[in-house]
């Protein structure tokens, strides 16, 4: 047991890859789901067994491996888990089986390039959460990208090649500047890849300026705050349901994550120097993303473009540098994943039905899909925080973490609540209630069994994180914590702001 | 004491039951509501009696969650303000229970409607018996999910779906002052536990927030004056006060016993029971005091007048509902908060008798429609009770206002200056109030009998069997709160509520102890008032003329103002929706489609004409052609040292060369050796710097 128990991180990493040399033995179609399904779910059974283990009293890194990789360079294999990256780690995991799922019949052209494509996210999405090296967390960082390119160029909609190359184009300028602040970091840091070495070391406040605005962009891109957003409508929407799954869900999480591995610990000076700048972006993100949303026509774009909104909760919640504000940000962050993926596999069911993600095209569904219309309700009013629902929560710290700041900014953000209000009920009547505007939708067939298997357990998160987030809050309470008293020991500046109640 | 934690469980165990069994409770839905509902009201009488006995009872559910000094604790307190409560959500509720359980008798969702009735009372019961502000905001928000399921429950009628929208989305917008409030509540205090709040409020008086910071500029308000604002604005959405009171009207799309538990039971009593439960910290801002006084006299005496024209007997009791609360909150503004509780209850109690009333009878007239004017019962269906359930209605409010202690309480408020206003504006809607009951009950049951459509299966059969029990229990509690007012219940109730109002200000409380509740000369008024709009009502009635038939262009004008309810909807309609659609669409097509995404693809278009360009330029003009013409003067190089030095020269000079080379060799032979050595050492030497030179370079 003693190269399982101390090889925990390592064995998440490989079993996807061991999945995907699996399905190259396989021709028929329906062992190739079965693989894929049995992979993912070892997989997060794996991360529930990684939780349970998980000391939440401890504020640093668990489960740390270190080999060196090419000394030469001084680059290494290092991972290792905290309070923070456990969640992540433990929403990939979720998210996947649900993708496999959700994609079951909808994909029939090249099943085995398809499923290997999840798994070859999913393993690199676990690496790039619990990487403690950055040279391997910028080449797994460039990893993800490929495989949803592809899964968008092959298995999208109709203008998929556009959304496709819009999708690399910025993804790739992300990367650029990635690569720009992490050699920089490399240079500055004293030679070395190591995360933990590169946090300790005190970096003078014009380094601190350049490499945060690198990095900061980088991850805003993949965020995407306001005015980098425009790939994640069309990526959304002409990516198959298990792409928008895992862009939503899981990729869009690598930016929030970035912020609190990277801006925050390492350039605390130049985050509480943008931070004002940071902090009315992403308000204005909050109240953008809403008014997009309310103009869309589209279901998917209108899921993409409340993407936006609640991803500016997250952003918010980072740069008030309190911890409310920090717990708000990652719940939020956790949460998003759960109930944007469970609206896009929604969806997606729809879309199975009628290949049409006009709004138009459905209505009167509580007649034909109960089922389907309950869930899709829960989800709905779920994605815009309605009390009892976990996004609530999220929300709720960040408006209190915010409040230290500025009350304008939580009025607007509030403001922006109503918006997603509008915008979600508005979508749920014309698709939901009412009466059918085409004669397909009168007569669609409700949810199958596997496809109810893919709703409920998003079904029962979204309530019980709601209703319970105790488990949530704790395990990543010492680490932000830590990280919060790490900011104000550093910047007298930052003590001043985290030391409100 | 943990048992009555089930008070609002047991419903939400209901909710559950029903929601997760799905179809397999065919047609018996209500026998898993019903029992549920039955036991809290008698859990709810037993805690009554406890409380009685023993005071308040405080139960620890669970820890929400804890983040920094965030603390969310679940809980439940029941003090005598909240068991009242319970009493009147598990009564109305139990009631309307029963009743649907007969009226939505064939409805296709007929356990959906149970479900989620269940689960609108656990919402209200846990709401008003919370012992943390969050939890309260989420009971406020679930309740609100639940009106718009139930508004939405005939949702093949668009009418019913964008009722449903609008109720939620108004309530969302007055939600974000309620939600600020809370934060601003945990900004000031540091808890947002309501015991701790209230005990602490006195202390916090001098606390200042600065409502002008974002623009970098100084203007320091007191937290207890901005955050009783915040809170009223939010139970301004819930209990329809103006200018959030345009959902309420269109809740009417619900089903008739879902309008008896909102306009009752639960919803729109939420704003008041907020207020009145934050009462030691609203005391304290007389400033917020005016305002919220303010706002429900408004309201009260709008909603009386508006729904004086209704011809709708729905919307006239919904405006009845705006009107009423209006009256509670514009109580709980002068300080009156026993007064406000009392005719919370009265009211709740009375208004769920006249809605299941008239959904009686609209069930028995004809199926759903409600037009006063289109209502032929038979004249033998107005019950002497409806009658009696309106005057009281009409008369209860003034009855405690002017009834003895408030008069000194309004004085040690300084409300001197408004007490006449509001003594006018409270005679006016009690007048009013009384018109419009009495003409909305005159013009249904006093028709020219008309005979029951045959046609309809409901007239005959639905009748009698709806009339018994939902009647029979309507009209115990409708008589019971009867008997109390008339037994003087009064006195008691105000001083069993004391105890929960004890850290309201000292002066206040000086005054309300001073003057026992009684008799005092003002009740004679409002008396005179509802009597005398009755007997306008009936006078009016006996007249049958047309209101505006002859009255005067400006009367007019005021009618039809008021008969299409202040144009409310259509100036929201046309100014915030619309505008706000309108923006949404215009911003994303102008920065999005427009803006980002056309600077993107220009960027993307010119580095492609640029790269064009370069390739044009350089690669093919440029390289291309200095290859090709290097090529070709390279062929003709070739050409030309093929003829030039192969054809002429060389073969020409072979010859020659072959004549030569014997003569060199005889040269060569002289050469010395030695020097052949010396021009290989020089070789070496300049390779070995060469070397060095390039090593160093790299």
């Amino acid at each position: 047991m003693a190269i399982f128990a101390d090889h925990m991180i390592s064995w998440m990493v490989a079993i996807p890859f061991v999945g995907i040399v699996l399905l190259a033995l396989v021709r028929d179609q329906e062992w190739i789901r079965r693989i894929t399904l049995g992979t993912s779910i070892t997989e997060f059974g794996l991360s529930l067994i990684l939780c349970l283990n998980f000391d939440f009293t401890q504020q640093g890194l668990q489960f740390v491996e270190r080999v060196a990789w090419m000394p030469t360079f001084h680059i290494q294999y290092a991972v290792g888990v905290d309070g923070i990256s456990i969640l992540l780690v433990l929403l990939t995991t979720l998210l996947c089986p649900l993708c496999v799922l959700c994609s079951w019949n909808s994909i029939t052209t090249r099943v085995r390039a398809f499923m290997s494509l999840i798994l070859l996210v999913e393993g690199a999405m676990i690496v790039v959460f619990t990487a403690l090296d950055l040279f391997l967390f910028f080449m797994l960082w460039e990893l993800t990208m490929i495989p949803m390119y592809f899964m968008i160029i092959l298995w999208g909609g109709p203008n998929r090649s556009a959304a496709g190359i819009k999708f690399v184009l910025y993804s790739l300028t992300g990367s650029l500047l990635l690569l720009v602040g992490i050699l920089g970091l490399y240079l500055e840091g004293g030679h070395t890849y190591d995360l933990l070495v590169l946090s300790q070391h005190t970096y003078s406040p014009t380094v601190q300026f350049w490499l945060f605005l690198a990095l900061f962009l980088a991850f805003a891109i993949k965020m995407p705050m306001v005015p980098f957003h425009t790939w994640l409508p069309d990526a959304h929407s002409e990516a198959p349901t298990a792409g928008s799954v895992i862009l939503a869900g899981i990729l869009l999480k690598m930016g929030g994550y970035g912020f609190l591995r990277f801006c925050l610990p390492m350039f605390p000076d130049a985050s509480a120097m943008f931070a004002p700048y940071i902090l009315w972006l992403s308000v204005f993100a909050i109240v953008y993303g809403g008014y997009m949303a309310l103009a869309q026509s589209d279901l998917k774009k209108l899921i993409a473009y409340s993407s936006v909104s609640h991803m500016g909760f997250v952003t918010l919640g980072i740069f008030v540098f309190n911890s409310q504000g920090i717990q708000g940000a990652i719940l939020q962050m956790f949460n998003h994943g759960l109930t944007t993926g469970a609206l896009f596999i929604s969806v997606g069911q729809l879309y199975d039905r009628t290949h049409s993600r006009a709004i138009d095209d459905y209505g009167g569904l509580h007649k034909p899909m109960p089922r389907f219309v309950t869930f899709f309700f829960l989800f709905s009013v779920a994605a815009f925080g309605l009390p009892g629902t976990c996004n609530f929560i999220g929300e709720f710290l960040v408006l209190v973490g915010t409040s230290s700041t500025s009350f304008a900014m939580v009025l607007l953000s509030m403001g922006g609540i109503v918006l997603a209000a509008a915008y979600m009920l508005w979508m749920l009547q014309k698709v939901a209630l009412g009466e059918p505007n085409t004669k397909a939708a009168a007569v669609l067939p409700d949810l199958s069994k596997r496809e109810l298997m893919t709703v409920i357990p998003l079904a029962i998160l979204v309530l019980w994180i709601g209703l319970y987030p105790s488990p949530l809050m704790e395990m990543m309470d010492a680490s932000v914590t830590n990280l919060v008293e790490h900011m104000a020991t550093i910047s007298p500046q930052m003590a001043l702001i985290s030391s409100w109640p | 004491m943990s048992m009555f934690a089930l008070i609002p469980l047991l419903p939400l165990f209901a909710s559950l039951a029903l929601v997760l069994g799905g179809a397999r409770w065919r047609e018996h839905g209500h026998r898993v509501g019903i029992p549920a509902i039955g036991l809290s009201f008698a859990l709810s009488v037993w805690a009554c009696v406890e409380v009685i006995q023993h005071g308040p009872i405080s139960i620890s559910l669970y820890r929400l969650f804890q983040s920094g000094s965030l603390i969310i604790d679940l809980g439940m307190y029941i003090d005598q303000l909240t068991v009242l409560l319970l009493l009147l959500v598990t009564g109305v509720s139990g009631v309307v229970h029963v009743y649907s359980s007969n009226y939505m008798i064939g409805d296709p969702r007929y356990n959906r409607f149970f479900a989620v009735i269940a689960l609108f009372t656990f919402s209200m019961l846990m709401l008003v018996s919370s012992t943390n502000l969050l939890m309260l905001f989420i009971c406020w928000e679930i309740m609100g999910m639940c009106s718009y399921l139930l508004i939405s429950h005939w949702s093949e009628r668009p009418s019913a779906c964008r009722a449903a929208t609008k109720a939620f989305l108004v309530n969302a917008v007055a939600d974000v002052g309620l939600g600020f409030g809370i934060i601003l509540t945990f900004f000031t205090f540091g808890t947002l536990d309501i015991q701790h709040i209230v005990s602490q409020t006195q202390s916090m008086q001098e606390q200042t927030i600065n409502v002008l910071e974002w623009a970098g500029l100084d203007l320091h308000v007191y937290s207890l004056t901005i955050i009783p604002i915040c809170i009223l604005i939010g139970a301004m959405g819930k209990s329809a006060q103006m200018p959030f009171h345009v959902w309420l009207p269109f809740a009417m799309e619900a089903p008739t016993p879902v309008s008896a538990l909102i306009h009752a039971a639960t919803m729109v009593n939420a704003g008041p029971f907020l207020l009145i439960r934050l009462s030691p910290l609203i005391v304290l801002s007389p400033f917020a005091m005016t305002i919220i006084a303010v706002v429900g006299a408004v309201t009260a005496l709008f909603a009386a007048i508006v729904s004086l024209t209704q011809s709708d007997i729905k919307k006239v009791l919904a405006y009845s509902t705006m009107s009423h609360i209006g009256f509670m909150i514009m109580t709980c503004g002068i300080g009156a908060f026993v007064a406000a509780t009392f005719h919370l209850l009265a009211h709740g109690c009375l208004k769920a008798f006249l809605f299941l009333s008239t959904g009686n009878t609209l069930r028995t007239a004809s199926s759903h429609h409600s037009h006063v004017d289109t209502q032929h019962g038979t004249p033998s269906q107005a019950p002497t009770s409806l009658y009696a359930g309106a005057f009281i209605l009409a008369c209860l409010p003034p009855f405690i206002i002017f009834s003895g202690p408030y008069e000194s309480v309004w004085i040690a408020q300084n409300f001197v200056s408004a007490k006449i206003g509001f003594w006018i504006i409270g005679l006016t809607t009690v007048f009013f109030t009384a018109m419009y009951l009495f003409q909305g009950i005159i013009s249904i049951f006093q028709h020219a009998p008309v005979k029951p459509d045959p046609t309809n299966p409901l007239s005959k059969a639905a009748q009698p069997q709806i009339f018994s029990p939902a009647h029979l229990l309507g009209i115990c509690i409708g008589g019971g709160f009867m008997a109390m007012v008339l037994l003087a219940a009064w006195t008691w109730f105000a001083q069993f509520l004391t105890p929960a109002f004890s850290v309201t200000t000292p002066r206040a409380m000086e005054a309300f102890e001073e003057t026992s509740p009684g008799f005092g000369p003002w009740i004679i008024l409002p008396l005179f008032a509802a009597i005398g709009g009755w007997a306008y009502a009936l006078s009016r009635y006996r007249r049958s003329s047309h209101p505006s038939a002859k009255q005067s262009k400006f009367m007019q004008t005021l009618y039809v103002t008021f008969l299409n309810k202040g144009y409310f909807d259509e100036l929201y309609e046309l100014y915030i929706v619309q505008p706000t659609l309108r923006f949404a669409n215009w911003l994303w097509r102008i920065v999005d489609v427009r803006g980002i995404d056309a600077a993107i693809h220009m960027i993307a278009t010119s580095s492609l004409l640029f790269a064009r360009w370069l390739w044009r330029v350089i690669d093919v003009q440029g390289i291309d052609r200095a290859v090709i013409g290097i090529g070709q003067h390279s062929i003709g190089l070739s050409r030309w040292l093929w003829r030039v030095v192969d054809v002429r020269w060389l073969d020409h000079n072979m010859s020659e060369m072959g004549k030569r080379a014997d003569a060199a060799g005889e040269l060569l032979q002289e050469v010395e050796s030695r020097t052949i050595q010396h021009q290989l050492l020089v070789m070496v030497f300049w390779l070995v710097l060469a070397t060095g030179i390039l090593y160093l370079l790299i």
